[in-house]
């Protein structure tokens, strides 16, 4: 096969595609995309919103609620949904970063790889904070409650126990979320390395 | 520029484009619904993209880049339509179906599309320049690859090509 000699074959070859009309064309931007950078974008402002839509009101029944004896767990609450807006906001600008169709098809392969890379480290290091903060709160949050009803703190409710408890849980977790976030974008990882490598040798 | 005349420029430009599209679908969709998402994926980036788009490279240029950009990086591994799918690709109507060529040319237009489909993304993407007819300097504008690592990968495709072409003859992979 001469690829020379297909050139005109190639050329004439008939090309049966209908580009959309404008109607259709705003069918279809309303659509939106279905790429998987717009879908998971998507999800992070839904996983947004669901936690706005829970923490906001169960902050402000807290500071109302018991004649505001019960206004720590507010702060501790609040102390959370501020952490995740830092996490949304910082895993909202990785994935905007992520592709860059416009550019040259080797420099977008290469900002999509170190964005990637950065994402899964994030990824891995955010989730096994998040849950451990989630504990923490929860754990300081049940303490206080007990502490305020004069109720005896027990042995395994000691810092030392806890932290005794929590340290292997957070390795245990970590190596969880790198196996998990390997599983979800480690082929696709390898791929854009292997592409850029094959895009870069020249002998 | 009103938004409605913005549309229609737009769509005329693609139109005029229209089979760059196809062909980038057809090398890099492995089924129907795949051609189709992805048509649909780079009509929507290129659309996205319009705003930003200034003359200073040809439209072509500028389309290549995206809808290779598109069809390359994509993170999914199969596209495929569930019954609660947003969009319905009979729905839009935009037929990408393959037609029927005339007996010789469409035999060989098969085979090289058959051949294509055997080399990895890169050199489809490449291949695909070559046959458009693009400079090296075009090229290296789309892809970002130098000129000279251009002419070294292009002259191995050909001779992949090759190879794989007496391959088939002689029945063996």
């Amino acid at each position: 096969m001469e690829l020379d000699s297909l050139k005109t074959i190639w050329k004439e070859q008939e090309t049966p595609v209908v580009v959309p009309d404008p109607e259709q064309l705003a069918h279809l931007l309303q659509a939106g995309s279905r790429g998987p950078i717009a879908r998971m974008r998507r999800n992070l402002r839904v996983e947004a919103l669901l936690m706005l839509i829970t923490y906001i009101p169960t902050i402000i029944a807290y500071l109302g609620m018991f004649d505001g004896r019960l206004s720590l767990i507010s702060l501790f609450l609040f102390a959370v949904l501020c952490f995740y807006a830092v996490y949304y906001y910082r895993k909202d600008r990785l994935l905007r970063n992520m592709q860059c169709v416009t550019c040259e098809v080797r420099s977008n392969l290469a900002a999509q790889l170190k964005a990637l890379r950065k994402y899964i480290r994030f990824y891995v290091w955010s989730g096994t904070f998040v849950i451990l903060v989630a504990l923490v709160v929860a754990l300081a949050t049940l303490r206080h409650a007990m502490q305020s009803k004069a109720i005896p703190v027990h042995w395994w409710f000691q810092p030392a126990f806890l932290l005794g408890v929590m340290t292997p849980l957070a390795i245990g977790l970590f190596y969880l979320n790198k196996w998990y976030v390997n599983k979800l974008y480690g082929r696709h990882i390898e791929r854009l390395r292997e592409m850029l490598h094959e895009m870069d040798e020249d002998r | 520029m009103p938004a409605s005349s913005i549309q229609d420029t737009f769509v005329s430009l693609v139109n005029a484009n229209r089979s760059i599209l196809y062909k980038i679908c057809r090398m890099y969709g492995a089924t129907e619904p795949d051609r189709q998402d992805l048509f649909q994926e780079i009509v929507i980036q290129l659309w996205r993209s319009y705003p930003s788009f200034r003359g200073e490279a040809r439209f072509s240029t500028w389309l290549y880049r995206i809808a290779l950009n598109t069809a390359i990086s994509d993170l999914r591994k199969q596209r495929g339509y569930g019954p609660g799918s947003p969009i319905d690709p009979e729905q839009l109507s935009i037929p990408l179906q393959d037609i029927q060529y005339a007996s010789d040319k469409e035999e060989q237009l098969q085979q090289l599309y058959a051949a294509i489909d055997r080399l990895t993304e890169v050199e489809k993407a490449l291949t695909m320049l070559y046959l458009e007819e693009k400079s090296y300097q075009e090229m290296e504008e789309i892809l970002g690859i130098s000129q000279n690592n251009l002419r070294v990968k292009m002259n191995r495709i050909r001779e992949k090509l090759r190879k794989m072409t007496k391959e088939a003859a002689y029945g063996t992979r």
